[in-house]
């Protein structure tokens, strides 16, 4: 972790100065206490743009999830208020409860194939020698460059049932009854395309910062460690693990939240078909409320969305908020 | 160290693998943009295209609107960069070096900003704006891109900022520097990578959005390129060569910016993902 | 709360000092003669394929010149169109005339969307006949212009069905069975192109049966798909579907089956007139061997039944050039103009006397002998939500297609059909 080490309060007097006006400090001069509002000062803009542009959109949201709000309304600009109905009938609906089961289970199982094949390849490039390493990283930063929208239409191609790819390799393959197959027919086949493609797009971010974060590690702990008789798995598990692990967390932190919120993947490749089978929370919420015109009812289901994925990740939450208790 | 013939081979055969795996989908998306009709659908797939033909290209710059949409597409996702870039810089030293009441709070509130699904509350974007009377202009697409990318620039600029060594600035100060020039002179520079590759992740957010713009700009002088891209499948059907040339040129962009920034972002990236 | 109804109210008497000042506007355009339309353009939403571009030329050509103002057509896919046309209508710019879809007529209507047309009924529509306009009244009130409806007919290869052997078109519904099969059997072209949610026709089927796709309960529509009149629909439709290579879970316009035709290796399909259009137009080869035949109905002397697709003609309540938009109905809904719509993509005029511009067209003619048994999904406003993707009739003919039987799928979608059917409004 980064050292938070204090500075004097040295050098001449800067508006943007003084960082350490704390409380409690001997002596305040002016230009210390004018100091204090600096970090403010400079946070000003992101928080405002926070508050104008999220927040507020936020705050729509909730009173929007409060309402009856159909096409005539849309249309008509009416405010119908109808309390809790569409918390009531979205928590007391069954289809609800197994959108959500389904959205965690997807995260979950994207994440760890992300988390899994990203550090092993991260590690793998540690490993390769310098040309082999080149070539794998440019493999690696094509597919992450690949802008989702255009993946997704190339992913579908690549699956199409007549013509595509991947019929015709596992046909040659022996797997016959695939010549025609219909990727988007069953809700595991959906799935599995799409799963391919996430883990596709997402293990370049994770190979490729945790290769990096390899080359940070000093060389000194690997020599001290097979000083004391470490062979490989043990200094990997005592030296190359403990450094990673902050990495790991914050990387898996953001993983969860990209794939539980992949709405272009699995809307585009199948709309969230067959049968609304592969509808995750994001897509439930999108069909329900605009696909539906029930937008009321969509502005309901995206809180809950909401609630939920601080939900999944408040684990990580907590522990950053002891990390930056720590240091402070 | 010394290794077994093993030992040697099978990383380089697993890199060898992995590369094809990872290129293949990229591959085939410019090979097949490049293929006559009758390869695209061919029975037993052309996996190296002889017949070259730029007709699907044609057919694809050839919609109407074409180069308004990138304008547009350029415009939007360039300002929402740069303006990020600009708040978020302010925020992120801040947040790195200085040391105030709540800022663990600032922290926390970025990171929960982050997790915003903003599919899922594009009626409420919608209905805000269009009660601004702001409908069809890209104003609104920039600020809202802009904010969408804006805490992962400060998270992750945070990262690179404590990660400049501190005496670098002092010096500069002893030198007589004020702590804006300080700022200017020493610091931003080694800045750069960091700026880098925030700016692409920013890139490629804005590039690729998609939800929002559908509600927003129903007008085709205020569209976007993905509106465009997802348009073509309903138009041109299993007219995979357009297809794909479209996705091809909607990608570009995108790669050509990798290739160019990579090395220097990547170096700096674990600076920034490491210090969550 | 009460702080947010002071800004409704506020707001509420803003718009209405605003649209004060539209009507003032116009009033004042309308003193001022036709001139006063000069400089003003009006926006015009049409479906994908619903008008040839040659009709709104002319369209446009007659409405400038007789108004001096312009009018920008806007071509919209029905993919997605709902969602669209609900927002825009809810903007300060609203499309000022657009097409809408006859099932989808009502629920607009009851939204307060659509401006009233009665006096429009009352010059231009006194001799729109009943069966089209049927669609455009709500509640007694005028909300819609009828413009066209059209039916399904089958579009066919000569050549290959020539190749097979098969002089006649087919007249009975087995007859059409057994020359689908022949084909299969001695050429290599696939007998039919059918994807598996080509629901329109299914509801065709479905009207041939005497069925109903809803029903009443109480003072409630749900749905009757378990109905025994609905399965028998579904199996004739399973049974032709069985002869094609289309994808079960796709319906006709993913790919446009036009263009599958195209490629000249497809017997047949089902599809409207103008669908031919599509395919000539990716394949001009293709046109010396179109061939146009009416749906065979069980027995040789009752057509199919068939979905009476069509669509109507609507001028946004929101819109501020009302007169306007009212004038562009009048040029675009002419004898002229509708007789020479009619003429070009063979669709049903709204007046009985237009209809011998359908002379001579071979689509139409293929199609008329079918439009007397034809019907349409239930016009109540309740059944726009069902069109929504995803369409639960739709999710019913795949369920059936990958192996269900009618009465199991009828059960899967029942709830989400019934969910639809009372939605809030």
């Amino acid at each position: 972790m980064t050292v938070q080490t204090e500075r004097p309060p040295s050098g001449p007097a800067d508006v943007r100065k003084a960082d350490d006006g704390g409380a409690g400090r001997p002596k305040p001069t002016a230009a210390s206490r004018a100091g204090a509002f600096a970090p403010y000062l400079l946070l000003l803009p992101a928080c405002a743009a926070t508050v104008l542009l999220l927040g507020w959109p936020l705050l729509k949201d909730l009173l929007l999830s409060f309402q009856n709000l159909n096409m005539a309304q849309l249309i008509q600009h009416v405010t119908e208020w109808n309390g809790i109905e569409n918390y009531e009938e979205t928590l007391t609906s069954e289809q609800f409860w197994r959108v959500t089961l389904r959205s965690i289970l997807f995260t979950a199982a994207n994440v760890v194939l992300i988390m899994i094949g990203g550090t092993l390849i991260g590690l793998l490039l540690a490993r390769l020698g310098r040309r082999m390493r080149f070539t794998l990283l440019i493999g690696l930063v094509l597919a992450w460059a690949m802008p989702v929208v255009a993946a997704t239409t190339v992913y579908q191609w690549l699956f199409a049932q007549r013509f595509g790819v991947v019929n015709w390799v596992l046909d040659k393959l022996g797997w016959h009854s695939m010549a025609d197959y219909s990727w988007t027919s069953s809700q595991m086949s959906t799935f599995f395309v799409v799963t391919v493609l996430i883990v596709w797009m997402s293990i370049p971010f994770v190979a490729i910062n945790l290769y990096a974060a390899t080359t940070t590690i000093p060389n000194e702990l690997y020599e001290a460690a097979s000083l004391d008789g470490a062979g490989v798995w043990r200094s990997f598990t005592t030296v190359t693990m403990p450094f990673l692990r902050p990495f790991l967390y914050a990387t898996t932190f953001l993983e969860i939240i990209w794939v539980f919120k992949a709405f272009v993947q699995v809307y585009t490749f199948n709309e969230g078909g067959p049968d609304r089978l592969t509808e995750i929370l994001p897509v439930y919420a999108y069909v329900e409320g605009v696909g539906n015109q029930h937008y009321g009812m969509g502005a309901a289901i995206a809180v809950l969305t909401i609630l939920i994925l601080l939900g999944l990740t408040s684990y990580y939450l907590r522990i950053v908020l002891k990390q930056e208790e720590d240091e402070l | 160290m010394k290794r077994s013939l093993f030992g040697r081979v099978w990383p380089n055969a697993t890199a060898v693998v992995l590369f094809i795996g990872l290129v293949f989908p990229v591959y085939w998306m410019f090979s097949t943009s490049l293929k006559p009709r009758g390869d695209i659908l061919a029975e037993n797939p052309v996996w190296f295209p002889t017949d070259i033909t730029f007709e699907h290209f044609r057919t694809a710059t050839g919609a109407d609107h074409f180069w308004t949409y990138v304008t547009n597409s350029l415009t939007v996702t360039v300002l929402a960069v740069v303006f990020s870039l600009i708040i978020a810089l302010a925020g992120s030293f801040a947040l790195a070096r200085m040391r105030f009441k709540g800022r663990r709070g600032f922290i926390i509130g970025f990171m929960l900003a982050q997790m915003a699904p903003w599919e899922v509350m594009v009626i409420a974007m919608y209905m805000i704006v269009r009660d601004a009377s702001m409908l069809n202009s890209l104003v609104p697409l920039t600020l809202f891109y802009m904010m969408m990318i804006l805490p992962f620039t400060i998270l992750t600029l945070r990262g690179f900022v404590a990660a400049v060594p501190k005496e670098l600035e002092e010096s500069a100060m002893v030198d007589g520097c004020t702590r804006v020039q300080a700022f200017r002179r020493v610091i931003l520079p080694l800045l750069a990578p960091g700026l880098m590759s925030t700016s692409l992740f920013g890139f490629i957010t804005a590039w690729n959005e998609f939800a929002l713009v559908l509600v927003l700009n129903k007008d085709a002088e205020a569209k976007t390129l993905p509106l465009w891209l997802s348009s073509f499948q309903t138009q041109f059907g299993d007219d995979w060569g357009a297809t794909m040339a479209a996705s091809s040129l909607f990608a570009i962009p995108i790669l050509i910016l990798f290739v160019f920034l990579q090395r220097k972002a990547v170096s700096g990236l674990t600076a920034g993902a490491v210090k969550g | 709360m009460k702080r947010k109804l002071i800004a409704a109210i506020g707001i509420a008497g803003m718009m209405v000092s605003v649209a004060a000042c539209g009507g003032d506007s116009d009033d004042g355009g309308k003193k001022a003669g036709a001139d006063g339309y000069a400089g003003e353009t009006l926006t015009v939403w049409v479906m994908d394929g619903s008008s040839p571009d040659q009709w709104q030329k002319d369209v446009a050509a007659e409405f400038e010149s007789k108004t001096k103002a312009k009018v920008k057509f806007e071509v919209q896919t029905w993919n997605g169109i709902q969602q669209k046309l609900t927002t825009a209508l809810s903007e300060e710019n609203p499309p000022d005339v657009f097409e809408i879809g006859n099932t989808q007529t009502p629920a607009y209507a009851k939204t307060g969307g659509l401006a009233d047309l009665a006096d429009l009924k009352s010059t231009l529509g006194q001799d729109w006949s009943e069966s089209l306009n049927e669609s455009a009244v709500f509640d007694g009130k005028q909300y819609a212009a009828p413009w066209f409806v059209v039916n399904r007919v089958v579009v066919y290869n000569k050549k290959v069905w020539a190749d097979a052997g098969i002089k006649d078109t087919p007249k009975t519904r087995d007859e059409f069975y057994d020359d689908l099969k022949t084909i299969g059997e001695k050429t290599d072209a696939e007998p039919i192109y059918l994807p598996g949610q080509n629901w329109y026709h299914f509801v065709g089927l479905a009207i041939g049966e005497g069925a109903e796709l809803v029903k009443k309960d109480g003072d409630k529509y749900v749905s009757n798909l378990a109905d025994p009149k609905v399965a028998a629909a579904m199996e004739t439709y399973q049974k032709f579907q069985s002869l094609s290579k289309a994808p079960k879970d796709k319906d006709e316009a993913t790919p446009q089956q036009g263009e599958v035709f195209a490629k000249g290796n497809v017997a047949a399909f089902i599809g409207m007139g103008w669908e031919a259009g599509i395919a000539i137009e990716a394949n001009p080869a293709i046109e010396k061997d179109l061939g146009y035949f009416t749906i065979p109905g069980e027995t040789a002397d009752k057509p199919e039944g068939v979905f009476l697709g069509g669509s109507n003609l609507a001028v946004a309540a929101g819109s501020k050039k009302q007169d306007l938009a009212k004038e562009f109905l009048k040029i675009a809904l002419s004898d002229k103009n509708e007789g020479a719509l009619a003429k070009a993509n063979g669709v049903i005029p709204n007046k009985d006397a237009l209809q011998s511009n359908l002379k001579g067209n071979a689509a139409a003619e293929a199609a008329a002998p079918a439009a007397a048994g034809g019907g349409t999904t239930p016009l109540i406003p309740e059944w726009a939500a069902v069109e929504n993707p995803p369409n639960p009739v739709k999710t019913y003919m795949t369920a059936v297609l990958n192996g269900k039987s009618p009465a199991e799928a009828a059960e899967q979608v029942e709830e989400e059909f019934n969910k639809r059917l009372s939605q809030e409004q």
